[in-house]
């Protein structure tokens, strides 16, 4: 049986590279079958955040790769629902909202954590 | 499973330490490096009551005082810590 990994992604969509990368571990971990969470965190929720717009900033649309997740078996999609309510945003169907004890016992049950 | 958290951001300039703490485990432990180091002196972090290491050189380089509730490690220190704990989170 291969380790568990749970990916936390914190980064906001547009300031870097780390929130795509946080996807793309995740979609070659659920290519190879390997049990992988993400869970969104801090400025990671704004990933979620719906009617965005990436080409008014020259750079390619996360959601595709967001909704790729699904056909890549990932079931276990999280969002910190602390980082949520402090951004203004409303839980997305496309993640569980968990609360700080949850997240605590997230981590709790996974073999490795990766925090990008 | 515990977990050692590593944090080398300082607190005044980024949230990760006040993340860390807010989903830190009663049995898990929090390492500060790097500018974390200048985390020493959170109240927030004493209050958590988890254990706390800091990473001697980072330390005696920005003449930090150890609190008594805060252990130090050196570089050997900090790969045991890593071995003694289930798993590594590294804040990056």
């Amino acid at each position: 049986m291969s380790k568990s990994l749970l990916v936390i992604s914190r980064q906001a969509p547009w300031s870097g590279p780390s929130a795509r990368e946080a996807l793309d571990i995740v979609l070659a971990g659920g290519a190879f079958d390997l049990p992988i969470g993400l869970l969104f965190m801090d400025d990671g929720v704004f990933q979620l955040a719906p009617g965005q717009d990436a080409k008014a900033v020259q750079q390619k649309d996360l959601s595709a790769n967001l909704q790729a997740l699904g056909l890549f078996g990932i079931d276990d999609v999280f969002a910190c629902s602390h980082s949520l309510a402090e951004r203004g945003l409303t839980p997305p169907a496309s993640a569980q909202p968990l609360d700080s004890a949850a997240v605590s016992q997230l981590i709790e049950r996974y073999d490795q954590v990766m925090t990008l | 499973m515990s977990t050692l958290h590593v944090v080398s951001h300082s607190p005044f300039t980024d949230s990760r330490l006040a993340s860390c703490l807010r989903v830190c485990g009663a049995h898990d432990a929090i390492l500060l490096c790097g500018d974390g180091t200048y985390g020493l002196h959170n109240a927030a972090l004493q209050a958590k009551g988890v254990k706390v290491f800091v990473l001697a050189e980072d330390r005696q380089a920005r003449n930090l005082p150890l609190p008594e509730w805060a252990g130090s490690v050196d570089y050997p220190g900090f790969v045991q810590l890593s071995i003694d704990y289930d798993k590594v989170n590294t804040w990056l």
